[in-house]
Formats: C-alpha cells, sequence, structure tokens
C-alpha cells in the first residue's frame, strides 16, 4: 500500500461544540436514550442550535439514530449512520456525510453504559439485562475481543522485558488528570502499590489497566467550517482523519506487535495531516487497557519499541505525579478511559474540543491549538484524528 | 463418524464457538479428534480461522487439513476470571495460549494448556495438540513436551 497524503476534506469540516452528562462507575436509574437526550439538548443549546438547524445523526450501535430523532423532535434528517465504536468511527463518517454535502449540520453522540455483560451489578439490574444480550458465550480458550489485548501484553512483557510499573504509570497518570475534571467518574489518586496490589482479572492484567464500566454521555455538533465560523464557540477544524487496519486482524493471527492498526493509522494520519507530534499541545492516545497507551506513545514517534515506560519516566511531572511531555504536553487531561471512563474514545474527543476551544477549565493547556488523537486498539479498531484552531 | 452427525446436532454442539458454514468442516474434526485448519490447495497457505477463500490467492479450493498440533507458545494469558464453562475452575488462574504450529510461520491456535503446574508453563515453551471432553464435547488442549524452542 502506498500511503497518500490526499486529503481534499482537510479543514473544510469543523466541531462547533461539545457537551457532557458526566460519567458515573455506579448504575443509574436511566436509560441509553436517557443520557443522549441530556447531552444532546445540551450541546444544541450551548451552540445555539434549534432541532430543525440539525439535518444527519450519527452515532453507536447501540442507540439507534431514529430514536435519537424522535426523542428530540428532530423534524427531517438526510443522512445517518450507526457505525460501530470506537468513536472515531462517528466522526469520519459524519464529517464526510457533511464534506460530500449529503447534509450540512450532524448532531453526533455516544453513550457509554454499564451493559449487563460488563459487571456483576450491571447484570442484577433487570433493565439493563433485557437491554443487551450477554456476550462471552461460555468460551474461555479464546484471545477474542478485549481477552487480546491481555494476549499482546503479556507477549510485550516477554519480548521488552519490562516491568509491570510501566503499565502502571499510565493508570496512575490518568487517575491524577482525573482529579481535576469534574465529569470524570474515578477521581481519588492512585500509587503504584495500589496499582501492583490491584485485583488481577488475566494476567498479566489487572482491575487497574481496564477501563472503567460508566454511564453517561457526549454528543457534538460536526458542521461546515463556514458555518462553525458562525457559532458561538471557536470552530475545532477536522484536520485528517483515518480508520487504520492490516489484513492479519483477528487478535490471535496478529503479526506481531510491530505491525498492527497502530502502525497504518500513524503512517496515514502523518501522511495526511499539517502537523505531527512534536507540534501538538495536548495528546489524546487510547487508553481503554494500560497496553494500547504505551503501544500508542511507541508507535506514532515518541520513543522506540518497549521504551513507552522509560519515555514515562522521563517526563513524568513528579508534583502532580503524571505524565507531562516535555514538561509541558499533557495526555489525556481528562482521566482518560481509565479515570473519566470508559467512553470509546468520545471523552478524549470532548476534551480535545473543549481544550482547543479554550473551555477546559482549570485543565486548559495555555493557547492550545493542535492536537492529535489516536483511538482504538491494534486489530479492528485503530483510529486517528488530528485537530486544530484557526 | 462424523459424517453421520447431522448439521442440527453439529451446531447445536459447537453454537457457543461461533459455528457457521466456513467452519463446519473444522468442527467435525474436532468430533474424530483431529484438528483441521483451512489449507489452499493451489499455493498451499494455511489460514486460520476458516475463510471461504485463500486470504493469499483467493483460490476457492480450500481443503479443512489435519496439522500436527506441534508449535510453541507465542502469546499467553491466565485467567482469574471468566466465562462459566463445565469443568474450569478459576481459582487456579486458567492458562490460554496461541501456539504458533510447526506448519507455518505465524499461523496460531488457541487452546488451554493442561498436565503443567502454571508455573511452568511460559511463551516460548513447546508443546502438542491432545484432547479433553467438556460435558460431551471434545475441546482441543495442549500439553508441555518438556523441550525448550
Amino acid at each position: 500500500m502506498s500511503t497518500s497524503s490526499r486529503n481534499p476534506m482537510k479543514d473544510q469540516v469543523a466541531f462547533a461544540g461539545a457537551a457532557s452528562t458526566g460519567f458515573s462507575a455506579h448504575n443509574t436509574e436511566r436509560t441509553p436514550l436517557s443520557l443522549a437526550a441530556e447531552a444532546c439538548t445540551t450541546v444544541l443549546r450551548e451552540c445555539g442550535l434549534k432541532a430543525s438547524d440539525i439535518d444527519g445523526i450519527c452515532g453507536p450501535s447501540t442507540v439507534s439514530a431514529g430514536d435519537v430523532q424522535n426523542t428530540l423532535g428532530i423534524p427531517e434528517i438526510t443522512w445517518w449512520a450507526n457505525p460501530p465504536i470506537p468513536f472515531v468511527n462517528q466522526v469520519v463518517m459524519a464529517a464526510s456525510a457533511v464534506h460530500a454535502g449529503i447534509c450540512d449540520t450532524v448532531l453526533v453522540y455516544h453513550v457509554p453504559y454499564r451493559h449487563a455483560f460488563f459487571t456483576a451489578s450491571a447484570l442484577r439490574d433487570p433493565f439493563r439485562r433485557v437491554l443487551a444480550p450477554i456476550a462471552g458465550g461460555g468460551n474461555p480458550d479464546t484471545m477474542w475481543g478485549p481477552v487480546g489485548y491481555t494476549a499482546w501484553a503479556s507477549r510485550y512483557i516477554h519480548e521488552y522485558q519490562v516491568p509491570k510499573e510501566h503499565f502502571g504509570l499510565v493508570s496512575i497518570s490518568d487517575r491524577s488528570y482525573a482529579r481535576d475534571n469534574p465529569l470524570a467518574a474515578m477521581r481519588e489518586p492512585i500509587t503504584m502499590d495500589d496499582y501492583l496490589n490491584a485485583r488481577m482479572i488475566r494476567w498479566p492484567l489487572c482491575l487497574l489497566d481496564m477501563d472503567v464500566p460508566v454511564d453517561g454521555s457526549d454528543a457534538f455538533i460536526v458542521t461546515t467550517t463556514e458555518r462553525a465560523r458562525d457559532l458561538p464557540f471557536s470552530p475545532v477544524l477536522v484536520n485528517a482523519a483515518v480508520l487504520g487496519m492490516v489484513d492479519a486482524n483477528v487478535e490471535d493471527q496478529n503479526v506481531s506487535l510491530e505491525h498492527h492498526g497502530h502502525h497504518v493509522v500513524a503512517k496515514a494520519l502523518e501522511a495526511k495531516s499539517d502537523f505531527w507530534i512534536d507540534d501538538i499541545d495536548v495528546y489524546f492516545p487510547y487508553d481503554g487497557f494500560t497496553i494500547i497507551t504505551l503501544n500508542w506513545l511507541e508507535n506514532v514517534g515518541f520513543c522506540g519499541r518497549g521504551e513507552a515506560g522509560a519515555f514515562l519516566e522521563s517526563n513524568w511531572d513528579a508534583e502532580q505525579n503524571r505524565i507531562l511531555i516535555n514538561g509541558k504536553v499533557p495526555v489525556n487531561p481528562h482521566g482518560g478511559a481509565l479515570s473519566e471512563g470508559g467512553t470509546q474514545g468520545s471523552g478524549h474527543l470532548r476534551e480535545a474540543i473543549h481544550q482547543l476551544q479554550g473551555r477546559a477549565g482549570v485543565r486548559q493547556v495555555p493557547d492550545a491549538r493542535r492536537t492529535l488523537l489516536t483511538a482504538g486498539g491494534f486489530f479492528y479498531n485503530a483510529q486517528g484524528l488530528a485537530l486544530h484552531r484557526e | 463418524m462424523s459424517e453421520l452427525i447431522s448439521d442440527t446436532d453439529l451446531v447445536s454442539m459447537f453454537i457457543h464457538l461461533g459455528i457457521d458454514r466456513d467452519s463446519a468442516e473444522h468442527f467435525r474434526g474436532r468430533i474424530e479428534h483431529r484438528l483441521l485448519i483451512n489449507r489452499c490447495s493451489e499455493c498451499g497457505t494455511y489460514h486460520q480461522p476458516p475463510r471461504p477463500i485463500c486470504p493469499r490467492c483467493w483460490s476457492t479450493s480450500i481443503v479443512p487439513t489435519a496439522v500436527s498440533g506441534n508449535g510453541t507458545i507465542d502469546l499467553l494469558i491466565f485467567l482469574h476470571q471468566g466465562p462459566p464453562a463445565p469443568g474450569v475452575d478459576y481459582t487456579t488462574p486458567y492458562p490460554v495460549a496461541s501456539v504458533g504450529l510447526d506448519e507455518q510461520e505465524g499461523l496460531r491456535f488457541t487452546a488451554t494448556i493442561i498436565g503443567s503446574p502454571n508455573d511452568e508453563i511460559a511463551i516460548g515453551e513447546r508443546v502438542t495438540l491432545d484432547w479433553i471432553d467438556r460435558a460431551g464435547i471434545p475441546t482441543p488442549v495442549f500439553r508441555l513436551t518438556g523441550d525448550a524452542s
């Protein structure tokens, strides 16, 4: 494959706003649609938009665009989609639809939800049991789905002979950042001892290596850059976006830690975007599992293979107990999936937009202009997004 | 023997493993304790999991082929909790390994490891195929051979 720099959509589409319900690590007495309705009406009000201003709707497969439309009374739309997560899928689809002229202004939403298959307490809620089938199927002899990350975490430790503490730094950093984020589900700081003593789930990964199942919703407005300029907040421009995947994308057939979706994303996003890791003011690597963050740091080029832990140590802000690249670039300042909550990337995106709009409150990076968001994992779901403001 | 098993019985036996028409022959092989991996009869390449054409040369001439079952542990985890399954007790962490089969570089099959204490099971160890009965369902497993890779 040749990596193409062709990118006619560059800067033509923008985020006008982003809003959230905040996230809870306990079962709320609310449906996914109720959470979506709150986030969607909030973002529409904040952007000064009416239901009739929306002509496109895009969200996850778990809450249909049709239900969001009939709940919000959005009179007519000309485009909608419910692709799988992580959330850069939704962004790529919505931005492409706007750029292609199928619609002008898209309401984009996500609803991370404590489905019955996630936790024992969610399984006890009868309303959650009827909402989603119980996955898993009673087969332990598989590397399918989330188990695959544990498998490659084990391989990572074997190949690079690194200590578990390297994974722990990701978890600790997220928690330290979440302290400053009122939307986050988990805000109590943790220590390395807490990490090393956490309950083992699938060796070598423990509870604190895995994102937190949460209830909540994020919502966004995607429209033409031209239209976004007329709305209240600074437009956040989509400079480049890609979804990366390789042929050997089944978890146990993945070729190696040196050849998977991340590498496709890094190469293509760098080719299509106007800026890269040395130019950004804040960075959002996915952290659904700690191993994914270590890999992203290596695969976008912050450090060499197996060196992410050492990179975290040498870029550690000891006073705040969190990573700060070169003493100035925060990493997942909202607390990421490990502490704000397992948002499959929507939380990372919302924080990215708020940072570039100057709306990130006490977490605000001074004069933040550019960011990279590298979402998803190794197999079916690596994704990248380059965002900036004018 | 396996030909005597109806599609209905075959599907009900392996429904929890996601059986479909493309993987049916692989699962029929399990009943005879044969580990069948799809191989292209034109270019000779194995692939896994079972696909309707050869991902390398697009030939539709795919033959589910018995492999030796000898290989090396490439990926290894231990489940401290997991889905309920007959005969599986997570109080001793349950090993799951992806084994690189000797037939082809990078061709892996995932199963548990039996017959050795967990502290002897490691990435790089050599293994060989065996079979256990799990609530009436023939289940492929691996055992350490004791040879260094």
